[in-house]
């Protein structure tokens, strides 16, 4: 008795292991084209965890998302959804609530029909079934809207309608496939921050497949992003921003300027110039190498001289002034180093006739702030 | 943020933005500089274009006002001499039959619809158009709808190929060809009841009854039908039933509560074109009927050809006409006009 309480105890002073609620193993997807459309993807996502999927169109993203759905059957890997393989689950025996990129809502059926269908489908008691469309009714904030028809719904009530669908009987996991994308821009972030709402509201556990890197950025706790049916980095969203392991997550979130050249000692060698960096990825010195540097640490001034606080200088001329409303996009080119465009950020609207289209002008940045890459990735 | 980094492209030579994260994404048609020879001017436009001419010669610009119903006119046309062969049965309905002189009487009287209606056998013809027409369009719907949705829906087009073929094949082949196919068939020394002794039991009479003519028409309309119908499947999102299979519905449940309730414009314009063809048909009731199953359409032919009572004839004709009108009419009001996939609210 004695041994096997303090057994018992023991056990519990063993710290509890992260509930993986999505486990993600080798899973490769071979459409026979030569190619695979994903190659050995292998990710672990905690329970109640907002995951964005990042990549541009043919990244494999979707594919990836279809697979954990059921929709496709993976060449090779393991899917586990809560500690179960799912492989040969049929999607409609996944406890999976999936927002497709058209929404797929059925325009025979009102809005409270459509949210009720898939409680019908999974054989919920019928007397509870009013109360819980309601209550997700209330939860998408279409109080009052229930008897309509999709044609009479806006886009956004729309998407409501199709999220209220995909939650209302409480699954496992949440799949958005891209269901912002044919918004505008204003509905999509009203959207965007309605999902985040949700998501913490009922704490679900959810993956976000989107080519937007804002709303990546936005909704997410972790984002994966995808280039090529490979997993580029998985990271939180700052630590992606702030360390891209590679030269296509840089270039990819943000706007950025690539220089390249040979990796030398400490930073990068572009003909005669020698630039200080950071090394992201392990190059061997005269190995080719491509340095990146964020529009917005790069300084602007009329001199070299007058940038004080940046330890690389560089003169050259304006290319491009272009006015985005919050913020200016200079396009400079460096006399040492001719045909690239430097695209810089400048947080002061006023300055906007402070330089003309042709002017000399002077660039700097910090070189910590310049990441220096394998060019070969 | 990207979108401006693509609207700098067309503004700034290309050769500067060589070290841009876009460079193997580069817009194919920019990349094409060498490629100087003039667009070539489509053929098809050409002919357009001396088309357009010929028509501004024809019918001048000022005359668009009346294009519409120019381009309505060959139909209201083929229209009008309907309505006119209509009136002129109507007319011919009204007077009956002088026995003694074999001419149409002078005076207009109603006799012969009041023989119509007094007539039992008259009666059961009627009867049994309309039962042989609603068994015929449940029974062809029920065939035609998983034959069109495995024809839209099939990733392989070896066999919508072959379905298609399948489709098309029957209306090389006349009715009546095809309903002697069927005769030779059905025949009781056909090649069903050779196979049924084979095992031992038959012959069977399985012509000349009126499960023969429906199955025939269901065979004629089932073509007919798929063809309605296919067009309505397409127009149903694959996503959506996707989308159905991830709420947690199985395929029939999604065939039933989804395919089903959404190709419904097409179940009705199909089943208003199967429904009305059986209703009128007349060869498969006189070769598979064989005189014992005769619908309306032949006790019409035998008024007109047999006895050449035509007042009777017209009068079963006109009432065939506001039988198959009533029948169109309630189901436009029962499911409306948009119903039928033209036009209408969505």
């Amino acid at each position: 008795m004695n041994e096997s309480s303090s057994a018992g105890a023991t056990r519990a002073r063993v710290p509890e292991p992260e509930t993986t609620a999505v486990r993600v193993r080798d899973v490769t997807m071979d459409f026979g084209s030569g190619v695979p459309a994903v190659d050995r993807a292998s990710f672990d996502l905690e329970a109640g965890k907002f995951l964005t999927i990042l990549g541009p169109s043919g990244s494999g993203k979707t594919t990836l998302l279809r697979m954990i759905a059921g929709f496709q059957k993976p060449t090779s890997g393991d899917i586990t959804i809560n500690g179960k393989p799912v492989d040969a689950d049929p999607p409609h025996r996944r406890s999976i609530g999936m927002v497709f990129q058209k929404l797929a809502l059925f325009p025979h059926m009102t809005a409270a029909e459509n949210v009720a269908f898939p409680l019908k489908m999974r054989r919920f008691d019928p007397r509870t079934i009013p109360d819980r469309v309601k209550g997700f009714l209330d939860l998408v904030k279409l109080v009052g809207y229930g008897d309509r028809r999709m044609h009479e719904l806006s886009g956004g009530q729309q998407q409501r309608v199709a999220i209220a669908r995909a939650l209302v009987f409480e699954p496992e996991l949440l799949l958005l496939d891209e269901p912002l994308a044919a918004l505008d821009r204003k509905l999509r972030e009203e959207m965007q921050l309605e999902f985040r709402r949700i998501q913490h509201e009922l704490g679900v556990t959810t993956i976000n497949v989107t080519h937007d890197q804002r709303e990546a950025l936005v909704v997410s706790d972790r984002i994966i992003v995808m280039d090529g049916g490979r997993i580029q980095q998985h990271a939180r969203p700052i630590d992606l921003y702030r360390q891209p392991h590679n030269s296509f997550v840089a270039g990819f979130l943000g706007v950025s300027t690539f220089i390249p050249g040979e990796a030398a000692e400490g930073g990068l060698t572009v003909g005669a110039l020698q630039l200080s960096g950071t090394h992201s990825s392990r190059i061997a010195a005269g190995e080719p190498a491509r340095g990146a540097i964020r529009a917005e640490q790069i300084r602007i001034g009329p001199t070299p001289d007058s940038l004080a606080r940046c330890d690389t200088k560089l003169a050259g001329t304006i290319l491009d002034v272009i006015f985005e409303g919050e913020r200016l996009l200079y396009v400079v080119e460096a006399d040492a180093l001719p045909g690239i465009a430097f695209h810089i950020y400048h947080h002061d609207p006023e300055s906007f006739d402070l330089y003309q289209i042709g002017a000399p002008a002077a660039i700097g940045w910090n070189a910590q702030d310049m990441k220096i890459f394998n060019a070969a990735v | 943020m990207r979108k401006s980094v693509k609207r700098f492209s067309a503004r700034i030579p290309l050769r500067l933005f060589e070290s841009q994260p876009d460079e193997r994404r580069k817009d194919p048609v920019m990349t094409r500089e060498s490629d100087t020879s003039p667009f070539p001017y489509p053929l098809r436009w050409r002919i357009m274009d001396g088309l357009e001419s010929a028509l501004d010669a024809v019918w001048p610009r000022s005359m668009s006002r009346y294009s519409g119903w120019a381009l309505v006119a060959p139909a209201l046309l083929l229209v009008g001499i309907l309505v006119l062969g209509l009136a002129n049965i109507a007319e011919s309905s009204l007077h009956t039959l002088d026995r003694s002189t074999f001419l149409p009487s002078e005076d207009y009287t109603l006799a012969n619809y009041q023989t119509v209606a007094d007539s039992a056998t008259y009666w059961r013809v009627m009867w049994r158009s309309l039962l042989g027409a609603a068994l015929t369009v449940v029974f062809t719907l029920l065939l035609a709808l998983p034959y069109s949705y495995v024809m839209v829906r099939t990733p392989s087009a070896a066999i919508r190929k072959a379905l298609l073929v399948a489709l098309f094949l029957p209306f090389f082949i006349g009715q009546v060809v095809r309903a002697y196919g069927i005769l030779i068939v059905l025949g009781t020394s056909g090649a069903v009841n050779d196979v049924l002794g084979f095992v031992g039991i038959g012959p069977f009479r399985l012509l000349f009854n009126f499960p023969a003519v429906v199955f025939g028409l269901v065979q004629y309309m089932l073509p007919f039908a798929v063809l309605m119908l296919a067009p309505a499947l397409t127009a149903i999102p694959r996503e959506i039933e996707t989308a159905a299979t991830s709420l947690g519905a199985n395929w029939i449940r999604t065939f039933w509560h989804v395919v089903i309730p959404m190709a419904r414009p097409g179940l009705v314009g199909a089943g208003l074109v199967v429904g009305t063809l059986s209703l009128t048909d007349f060869a498969m009731p006189a070769m598979l009927g064989g005189g014992s199953q005769d619908f309306i359409a032949n006790a019409i032919y035998d008024q007109f050809f047999r006895t050449a009572d035509q007042g009777l004839g017209a009068a079963l004709a006109l009432l065939l006409v506001a039988l198959g009108s009533i029948l169109v009419g309630i189901a436009i009001a029962l499911f409306g006009a948009g119903t039928l996939g033209m036009g209408g609210k969505r």
